[in-house]
């Protein structure tokens, strides 16, 4: 059952940095690290200007790729602390506009596993996860859509339940709210939801998101099929030809499809490998997203290897 | 179990913890705040000054008010009383917000606007442009796109309604020096600042009414929000005990007459045709040819029709063309000589090496779609130094008069430069030039932002010597992000920053004889 502690890398990046922890409901045993690197290819064309699906010439198809490290460490079977970052970099196929590019927001997070229940042929249980997010350099948040990350601080509570069949099936579903700091422009006003601000602060809505995902394990393969909606509560709508703003309603859904091939030889090894689609938003890019890594884990107590 | 449970516990309450530490007061203030507004002269004069475009200070006849001892007036009184017995939170509010002055209230309300109708029209399905509809304004795409030389213009002409209606209200003030309500009647209090000016016609109403009517005729969408505004500010000086009926009328009808006169002079100023015809922008094109020059060409995509390409047509207020003409800089480099392509270099090196700290000089500066644009946020900069200096309604008029009066000019004399030369933007020349805020829509020489804070800024140093170098600093930087981010030749920004010092001092050259000083 060893390869069920690599398991617990299931992060779903979402697109515009906001780095969601652990909506899974798997765990890392204790003494055990689990850290790698993921890259990630996002692209998209057509985005939504508030409710209207358009493209737009003077950008063309806008590409983000990012390279993110990530480790996830037992401090106990029951709890287990993680932590991201990643490197972006964007780019717009047409137009002038320039792309950027940097080291974006650390995400540390916690996630217990505070409920437990066996069945015959079946276990519940479920997760607590509390999670901070800031930006770790300076960079430029107000140049949407090329910006690398939107600059404020987060702070996230997330539920998980997950339920799974010995025969290797499991449900899981995650919600999770996050608090965003205000964040601060390089400008000394702005305009949004019909207002002219006379102030380089902006308040940035909070995030509520919930995913649900259907996984499938053998020894050698895992596969997860999972569906997710992210909503900003509050923010204005991109006007009519119009430049996105930081502090936009941006909403989502999306589908994504995972794969992860535990190497025969060395079942410490991993690869990993998903895809995911936008299939409806509102102030965001319409972007597939491809995304392979390579993650490794280290047991550091032989002992508690296999705790699931 | 029992450890597990009590594990669960403080999670929770750390869980609970950042809660309350996150939910903490995320609400933003407005860093450019009016209180009472306690002017330090009442400029009682005024209404001998210089008119800019009424002929004389009674021009428009304002008649003579009844008597205070009247009945008329009496009943007046009354009801003023009755409506300060009952005066609710929100009224009280309005009282509060305009006691920060009218004029940088509608300062603050103009630069809003600007920055709704600063978008431009989206391309069609076919890549052509619908061009906005002033008798359809509500329609996408609204009326007005008020990009930056629509907006200088607007901003001027609402200054320049402004001042003239004000210094016609101070001298039918003078002339029939009736008091203010509180002053007649000791039981109506005086919830503003008492300016110790005569109510008669009310300077509050003058205000609201010249500035509504500029204001619904340059955003006709707006006309609820501006018309609400309007009346909040005539019934808060009423209740206040500032104003009675009588007095709110004839000021109202005296803001209303000299916006008329206003939008008189708009209606012939040249604006209407600022958009030119196809034939003209061909013609811009094939001049810049026959010159021997790489003609300029738009880097929207799909190509967009130049920004109001005839607006160096437009009227200016203290410029004739003649003057237009003398004073356009000289010409750029040849687009095809070294010179150019040393220029050219210059800011490719920019592009390549942006800083945050040279991104955040440059995003400080963008002021474009969306926003209140340059000569915005000139007002901006300007409202502080009016409203730290307590001028009078009348001078803080007269200081955003010959603020926007020279940005109104610095735009036509700028654009007419545009046009003349037809210059092409860095990119067009060098397509690898990355930019880090839009390219405008109209040809490079000179550097708007540059002429428009050159311009400003000689305004400003004339009414504020002593914060002359912080607008001299203010204006450089501005000038400078065009060149950081990859937008403009330092050709184009050292012209601009020339021209606009030429141009304000046009305007100071008038605000010297104005009668004010």
């Amino acid at each position: 059952m060893k390869h069920l502690l690599l398991a617990v890398c299931l992060i779903v990046p979402l697109t515009r940095g906001v780095s969601q922890t652990l909506t899974d409901g798997l765990m890392m045993g204790r003494k055990a690290l689990c850290t790698g690197f993921l890259y990630t290819h996002d692209q998209w064309r057509n985005y939504w200007e508030g409710d209207l699906k358009r493209d737009n010439e003077n950008i063309g198809t806008v590409t983000t790729q990012s390279l993110m490290w990530m480790g996830t460490y037992g401090i106990t079977d029951r709890l287990n602390i993680i932590g991201m970052l990643p490197y972006v970099k964007t780019r717009a196929s047409q137009g002038t506009i320039t792309g950027l590019d940097g080291i974006q927001d650390i995400t540390l997070g916690a996630k217990y596993n505070f409920y437990r229940k066996d069945y015959a042929r079946a276990v519940f249980k479920a997760f607590a996860t509390g999670s901070y997010g800031r930006p770790i350099t300076d960079y430029t948040f107000d140049l949407l859509p090329l910006s690398i990350g939107m600059g404020s601080q987060r702070v996230s509570g997330r539920l998980t339940l997950n339920y799974r069949m010995l025969a290797g099936f499991y449900v899981n579903g995650s919600a999770g709210y996050t608090w965003r700091s205000n964040v601060t422009l390089d400008r000394p006003a702005y305009y949004t939801g019909g207002q002219l601000y006379l102030t380089d602060e902006v308040r940035m809505p909070n995030l509520f998101d919930y995913m649900v995902s259907f996984g499938y394990v053998t020894r050698t393969i895992q596969g997860i099929l999972s569906y997710s909606q992210q909503n900003t509560l509050g923010g204005a709508d991109i006007r009519r030809q119009d430049m996105p703003f930081v502090s936009n309603r941006m909403n989502f859904s999306k589908v994504d499809a995972l794969v992860m091939w535990y190497l025969p030889k060395s079942r410490n090894l991993a690869l990993r490998a998903s895809a995911g689609y936008t299939v409806a938003g509102r102030n965001v890019g319409q972007s597939t997203t491809w995304m392979g890594g390579v993650l490794y884990t280290f047991h550091f107590d032989k002992q508690s290897a296999s705790t699931l | 179990m029992k450890t597990n449970t009590c594990i669960t516990l403080r999670l929770a309450s750390i869980l609970i913890g950042l809660t309350l530490l996150s939910g903490c007061d995320k609400e933003v203030e407005s860093t450019e705040q009016y209180t009472q507004l306690q002017p330090v002269s009442q400029d009682a004069n005024a209404g001998a000054w210089h008119m800019i475009v009424m002929t004389s200070a009674d021009q428009v006849p304002v008649a003579a008010p009844a008597d205070v001892n009247a009945d008329p007036y009496k009943a007046e009184l009354a009801t003023l009383k009755d409506q300060q017995r009952h005066l609710t939170r929100s009224q009280r509010e309005a009282i509060a917000y305009w006691s920060g002055g009218g004029v940088l209230r509608w300062n603050q309300i103009l630069r809003q606007l600007v920055a709704r109708y600063n978008l431009p029209p989206a391309p069609r399905s076919d890549g052509s442009y619908p061009a906005p509809d002033a008798e359809n304004p509500f329609a996408d795409p609204n009326f007005p796109f008020a990009n930056p030389p629509y907006a200088a213009r607007a901003y001027s002409y609402v200054s320049v309604a402004q001042y003239d209606a004000l210094k016609a209200a101070w001298y039918y003030k003078a002339l029939y020096k009736r008091p203010a309500p509180h002053q007649v009647d000791a039981e109506i209090e005086s919830l503003m600042p008492d300016t110790g000016l005569p109510a008669y016609p009310s300077e509050d109403a003058v205000l609201s009414g010249v500035s509504a009517e500029m204001l619904k005729a340059l955003f006709p969408a707006a006309v609820e929000e501006i018309t609400l505004k309007a009346a909040e500010q005539r019934n808060a000086a009423v209740w206040s005990g500032r104003a009675t009926t009588s007095d709110i009328a004839a000021g109202l009808a005296l803001g209303k007459a000299v916006a008329a006169l206003c939008m008189a002079r708009a209606g012939t100023d040249g604006m209407r045709n600022a958009g030119g015809t196809k034939t003209d922008w061909k013609k811009f094109e094939d001049d810049c040819t026959v010159r021997g020059e790489l003609p300029w060409f738009s880097r929207d995509l799909p190509a967009r029709p130049p920004m109001l390409p005839l607006f160096g047509k437009v009227k200016a207020w203290n410029m004739t063309p003649e003057d237009l003409v003398k004073e356009r800089p000289v010409a750029p480099p040849s687009t095809g000589s070294a010179e150019m392509k040393k220029d050219v270099d210059e800011v490719k090196w920019y592009a390549d090496n942006l800083t945050r700290e040279r991104i955040a000089i440059v995003h400080k500066w963008a002021d474009g779609v969306g926003t209140y644009t340059p000569p915005g946020h000139w007002n901006d900069i300007g409202a502080e130094y009016i409203r730290d200096a307590r001028f009078s309604e009348v001078r803080a008029a007269r200081a955003f008069a010959l603020l926007n009066m020279a940005m109104h000019d610095a735009a036509v004399g700028c654009w007419e430069t545009k046009y003349f030369y037809f210059n092409p933007r860095p990119s067009q020349i060098d397509p690898r030039i990355k930019t880090a805020t839009g390219v405008p829509n109209f040809p490079a020489f000179t550097s708007g932002h540059s002429t428009f804070s050159g311009a400003a800024e000689s305004v400003l140093a004339y009414l504020f010597p002593n914060h002359a170098e912080y607008f001299n600093h203010e204006a450089s930087e501005a000038s400078l992000s065009r060149l950081y981010g990859g937008i403009h030749y330092r050709t184009d920004i050292d012209a601009g920053m020339n021209h606009g010092h030429t141009i304000g001092n046009y305007t100071i050259r008038y605000a010297l004889t104005d009668g004010a000083d």
